[in-house]
């Protein structure tokens, strides 16, 4: 509030220097500047904390803080003069609002914030004028522009990164990251680029607040026009509202600040969301624009997201509450993202109850100066009877002021967009890597549901090789056709001598059952192999996150064609087993000589060997030695398995692919996105 | 109590709703199942204290007035007000007719230094307002509030709440989002009282109040009842106050709270869990899916290959007792070819491995018991076809065992020669003997023609010789003949043995189908069917 800035100028600076030296300021520091250009950004640096110290000392004195009489006059003439050279309606103004503080009929507590925004208006020149380090400050209007071109350059980049970012994982946070990735890319484009790129351009001012705080009242009222429509149905404003000065109306409704808007020139029904009113209007000072934006806090929460994104373009923030809200967790909420953001900040308490104000604002101020806010402009409005949608003019003369002063003071408008900008670009030093934290996540995240994948299926065909080493296939059907075959006795008429040379006398059905019971055996051990990998995928995918539900929809149970291909895998696999009997196992010399046998059924007996363990020696062991030779018997044997393993990792990727695809149907994200965007971060902070 | 009794529907719900919580562990989400199981007790708990007294709490964000309007209607300064934002930290209760309301109070947690009564004497013709607890609470949507859930406590246990707005504030997404439209729905107490009215024009009012009619209508508010009211100039607290009377008469607040509660609860499982096919899933397992178990546990076992195997092995086997025996001599006398390899003994070995023995193939009972359970669960929840899948598969693992061992007792004893086998050897050996009889005569009568030694007359008779010469045809023709019969025999006892036996498997396997898979997953079945019916009632 203003009372504070009066303690300040009352005890910081004496006045009667700070009114010498302004003028004399002036002309030097335009030189300077051009002077100064090549070491701007090491002042930049500079600057905050000279600016901060001021007003935490403003802060500690507020509460004693009282106007003294003669300053204020002396503070007036000083004042007068840059409005004047402004223009003739800063005049008029002022005198209209003499006339109102003398008005009797006004209550006793409005009496003294108008004093005090009088003297808020003449203070501040005066205060930047005296501070020794104001001829550095200079350096933070303009940016040589090799700096521009630089930071131009990066920010490109950034954006660039930002907007390759793609968030196809809904993990916990990926909501929040990709807002978070387009309000970058929305601030980038409305705000970060236009104002590197024209950091003359008037200023932006953004009035926002709870709904019913009076915002469009008090745009209205400062741009005496109704620029915005007013009323008691909440919310009011639903499509942003821009006054400025005519001479800027070019700015604004060409300029490519907010260009995602779509500029209207008034109020129509047909107006969406993504519009912008630019009403030009003299009465608003040249070089500030006030933007009527909508709610934070109403039902209507599309408008809560607009009136983030035009704060996001805004160079100053003018936070708009009320007596009845000024508690609010909304209002708070936005207070702080103003702080975390370092934005430039004023905050209007309107519809105060002359007779609560004194308490009112003491206890707002408290809770402001715990929050950290103490010493940020503030400016009361009185609760009083809106004509017109407009307040009486009386109420807002003191926030008329400091505008006007923005407006004339060429420096401070620029000293206040610059720390705004600076306060967004130091926000991409956490915001960027922000959402480089979470793409690093999501790559995180879809490595290790890959990885389960993988380890499923690992885990499924090690279960597999388990049951054929441990004999687990020779069971049920297989065992029982085994020893069909074995007792009756077609084991025996397998072995023909040769010297008889009779064609055998084979029972093919019984050989036929055999193979088939063998090939189903071998399929439903893939099968439930298969089976508890695919439960065991969904399961650990589950357990990671609530998200792995979601991917691993309709991916409980294998594939329709899993046992399809399995058993014509199976049955090719006999076949080669065959033929590798009958080709390598061309057995051991001394026995072809005696004997003849069927490969088909000999390989039968050589699965049998194979997949009964090789702990017990049985008949099966015993023959297919005897009649292959234990060496080639080795080698068909390794091959054998290794053939039925590969056949089997083929169906196992076949049903893995399922799931590798479900989460590429989600999105996959890129690595490499993260190290730009930290890269990008660099270089934007290299170029500053 | 009475009030259960005589609501019969909302004791049914309440019953529904426990089995809903017995059940819901592991099923409906954590949160949702406190939420639920709170709803219950604070049911059981509401309608054990006074249903005399109708709890009617003031809520609304900071600043809307609710303490002005408190004590407006109690026409006591009780609440302190002020402009300080948030004023009210703790809530006050002000009570119509104090009997019996102690324990409710004690209930609230109101503390005892903000507890008033309306002693019967300051009641000026306020009778009708008898039983009322009125209760201001702090707000919802302050800073303060953040840490503090002190209104949603209450406003969660008041019987009926009255929604303080303000003309600035009355479309704060802090009150509708998270609550009006969350509360919204079938006949939930709510009233909504418009207050500071005085500050607006009645023409804005009017607009107001058709702006927040609507407003309320679009979150789902069928019949919003909105009261004007103004603290200041005393405007329509006599309305409210007549609205709360309505309310207290009846004394259903608080039934019809708990019925709105049920609702919303009901609702928002239903959303999870929605019941629309799942009472159309099976609650039993059918004959057919109980057939079709065992056929495939049956498959897993083999029993058709173990019966044939055993007819096999059995004909094979006998023709070394009832068979003709000279093919067999014969067959010995060719060179072996495991002799050659030096695998004489192998022939033992074959059959040890023939010895009978059954045993399940664990992997084909799995996939059985999988595919039943894929086939009740069809169109299921999730959830419920995670917990019938655990069902089924509780003990499948022991199923391959249970079959075995099972089984192994009725498998047929293939090293088991019954008697008439022993018998029909005796009688082709004697036939041999025989053959070998008239081998020997028809040698002697060949050899010594007529000069037989003594008493071996006969055997020299040469006339006797063809005679003996058919007889040996004739021992060797029935020797044949024998073999082929009692083969043939063999091969009937044999099928009709393997017909017993694959009954009998049958019968086993069905039976460990039932005790392992078919009842776990029958209990869970009845689970799921209980769950949903219990949703259908506590949807009333």
């Amino acid at each position: 509030m203003p009372d504070e800035q009066a303690a300040s100028a009352e005890t910081s600076v004496p006045t009667g220097e700070s009114s010498e030296e302004e003028p004399a300021h002036t002309e030097p520091d335009q030189d300077e500047q051009d002077q100064d250009d090549e070491p701007a950004p090491e002042r930049d640096e500079e600057t905050p904390p000279a600016l901060a110290d001021p007003p935490e000392a403003q802060a500690e004195e507020a509460p004693n803080g009282e106007p003294d009489q003669v300053e204020d006059v002396q503070d007036e003439d000083d004042l007068d003069e840059p409005d004047q050279d402004e223009g003739e309606q800063d005049e008029g103004e002022q005198d209209e609002e003499d006339l109102d503080g003398e008005d009797p009929g006004e209550p006793r507590a409005a009496e003294p914030s108008q004093e005090e925004a009088v003297e808020a208006e003449q203070d501040t020149p005066g205060e930047a004028g005296a501070r020794p380090e104001e001829p550095e400050r200079r350096g933070g209007e303009g940016l040589p522009p090799e700096t521009v071109a630089a930071l131009t350059a990066a920010l490109d980049t950034l954006r660039a990164s930002v907007s390759e970012v793609s968030f196809g994982l809904d993990l916990p946070g990926a909501g929040e990251a990709r807002q978070a990735q387009a309000d970058l890319l929305a601030q980038l484009q409305d705000y970060v680029l236009p104002r590197v790129r024209t950091n003359t351009a008037p200023a932006l001012i953004v009035v926002a607040g709870s709904t019913g705080a009076g915002k469009s009242t008090l745009v209205n009222s400062l741009a005496e026009k109704n620029v915005s429509r007013t009323g008691v149905r909440r919310p009011t404003t639903g499509v942003p509202v821009l006054a400025c000065h005519p001479d800027d109306r070019k700015w604004f409704a060409e300029g490519e600040l907010l260009g995602g808007l779509r500029r209207i020139d008034k109020p129509s029904p047909d107006a969406g969301l993504d519009s912008l009113i630019v009403v030009p209007t003299e009465k608003l000072p040249q070089g500030v624009a006030l933007l009527d934006t909508p709610d934070i806090d109403s039902v209507v929460e599309e408008h809560h997201e607009i009136a983030q994104r035009m704060l996001d373009a805004a160079d100053l923030w003018v936070f708009v509450t009320t007596a009845a809200r000024y508690a609010d967790a909304p209002a708070w909420n936005l207070l702080r993202l103003a702080k975390e953001r370092g934005a430039r900040l004023a905050i209007v308490l309107s519809r105060v109850q002359p007779r609560a104000r004194d308490v009112v604002l003491k206890h707002f101020v408290r809770m402001l100066t715990e929050y950290g806010l103490g010493e940020i402009d503030r400016f009361v409005i009185n609760e009083s009877k809106v004509v017109d949608g407009r307040l009486p003019d009386n109420e807002v003369t003191d926030l008329r002021l400091w505008l006007a002063e923005l407006s004339v003071d060429e420096e401070r408008r620029a000293q206040a967009v610059r720390e705004t900008l600076n306060g967004v670009l130091n926000s991409f030093r956490t915001r960027v890597p922000a959402l480089a934290k979470h793409m690093e996540l999501q790559v995180a995240f879809r490595g290790d549901l890959r990885a389960d994948v993988d380890a499923a299926y690992r885990n499924a065909l090690s279960e597999i090789d388990k049951a054929f080493r441990t004999g687990a296939l020779i069971q049920g059907e297989v065992l029982a056709r085994w020893q069909d075959f074995a007792g009756s006795g077609d084991l025996m008429r397998t072995l023909q001598l040769r010297k008889r040379g009779r064609s055998a006398r084979q029972a093919p059905e019984r050989i036929t059952a055999f193979r088939a019971a063998l090939r189903v055996g071998l399929e439903s051990v893939i099968a439930a192999s298969a089976n508890r990998a695919a439960e065991e995928v969904v399961a650990r995918w589950r357990h990671r996150s609530p998200l792995g539900v979601t991917l691993a929809e309709g991916l409980e149970r294998p594939s329709d064609d899993l046992v399809r291909h399995a058993s014509r895998a199976i049955a090719a696999w006999q076949e080669h087993v065959a033929e590798l009997v009958r080709t390598d196992g061309v057995a051991k010399r001394s026995v072809s000589k005696l004997l003849s046998f069927d490969a088909d059924s000999l390989s039968l007996i050589f699965m049998v060997a194979m997949f009964s363990g090789g702990t017990v020696e049985g008949v099966q062991h015993r023959l297919v030695t005897a009649l292959l030779g234990a060496e080639s018997l080795r080698g068909i044997g390794a091959k054998a398995l290794s053939d039925l393993r590969a056949r089997i990792g083929m169906l196992f990727d076949e049903e893995s692919m399922r799931y590798v695809q479900a989460l590429d149907s989600a999105g996959i994200p890129d690595e490499s996105i993260a190290t730009r965007l930290y890269q990008a971060t660099y270089n934007l902070e290299v170029a500053r | 109590m009475t009030t259960v009794a005589a609501r019969p529907s909302l004791a049914m719900r309440l019953n529904a709703l426990t089995k809903i919580v017995e059940l819901g562990p592991g099923r409906l989400e954590p949160k949702l199942l406190a939420e639920a199981s709170t709803l219950l007790t604070r049911a059981g708990e509401r309608l054990k204290l006074s249903s005399e007294h109708t709890v009617v709490a003031l809520a609304g964000g900071t600043g809307s007035g609710k303490s002005s309007l408190f004590n407006a209607v109690s026409g006591l300064e009780l609440s302190p007000t002020g402009v300080r934002r948030p004023t009210t930290a703790r809530t006050h209760a002000c009570v119509w007719g104090l009997d019996g309301a102690t324990p409710l109070l004690d209930w609230l947690q109101i503390q005892w230094r903000h507890r008033f009564a309306r002693a019967s004497a300051l009641d000026k013709g306020e009778s009708q307002l008898h039983g009322l607890i009125l209760l201001d609470l702090p707000d919802h949507d302050s800073i303060r509030a953040l840490t503090d859930n002190e209104a949603d406590r209450l406003i969660g246990l008041a019987d009926l709440v009255v929604w303080v707005l303000d003309p600035q504030k009355y479309a704060d997404a802090s009150t509708h989002r998270r609550y009006v439209t969350e509360l919204a729905g079938r006949d939930a107490p709510t009233v909504f009282a418009l207050n500071q009215a005085d500050r607006l024009t009645a023409a804005e009012l009017a607009e107001l109040v058709i702006d927040l009619n609507d407003l309320l209508r679009r979150e789902g508010v069928e019949h919003p009842s909105v009261v004007p009211t103004s603290a200041i100039t005393g405007r329509g607290v006599d309305s409210l106050k007549s609205v709360l009377a309505a309310a207290v008469s009846r004394r259903r607040a608080a039934v019809q709270k708990l019925e709105a509660d049920l609702h919303r609860l009901e609702q928002r499982v239903a959303q999870t869990m929605p019941a629309d096919e799942a009472l159309s899933a099976p609650s039993t397992v059918d004959d057919a899916r109980r057939m079709g178990l065992t056929d495939a546990l049956c498959d897993a076992v083999g029993v058709p290959a173990v019966g044939e195997a055993m007819e096999n092995i059995y004909a094979e086997r006998s023709m070394s007792w009832v068979g003709w025996p000279y093919p067999r001599w014969f067959a010995k006398l060719r060179p072996d070819p495991l002799k050659s390899l030096r695998l004489d003994d192998v022939a033992d070995e074959i059959r040890g491995i023939t010895d009978g023995s059954v045993s399940a193939q664990s992997a084909e009972v799995i996939n059985a018991v999988q595919a039943l359970a894929d086939g009740l669960s069809g169109g299921m929840h999730p959830v419920w076809r995670a917990s019938l899948n655990h069902a089924a598969r509780s003990r499948a693992a022991q199923v391959p065992k249970a079959l075995t061992e099972n089984l192994t007792k009725v498998a047929p004893h293939l090293h088991h020669v019954p008697a008439w086998w022993r018998l029909l050897k005796t009688w082709q050996y004697t036939l041999v003997a025989a053959f070998v009889t008239g081998l020997v005569w028809m040698g002697a009568g060949l050899l010594f023609p007529g000069d037989a030694p003594l008493g071996f007359q006969l055997l020299g008779d040469t006339a006797a010789l063809p005679w003996v010469g058919l007889m040996m045809a004739a021992v060797l023709g029935l020797g044949a003949l024998s073999g082929i019969a009692s083969r043939n025999f063999v091969e009937l006892g044999a099928s009709r043995e393997r017909e017993r036996l694959e009954r009998e498997m049958r019968r086993r396997v069905a039976a460990i189908a039932e005790t392992m898979v078919v009842e776990p997953v029958e209990r869970e079945l009845g689970r799921h069917h209980a769950f949903y019916t219990a949703m259908r009632a506590l949807a009333g």
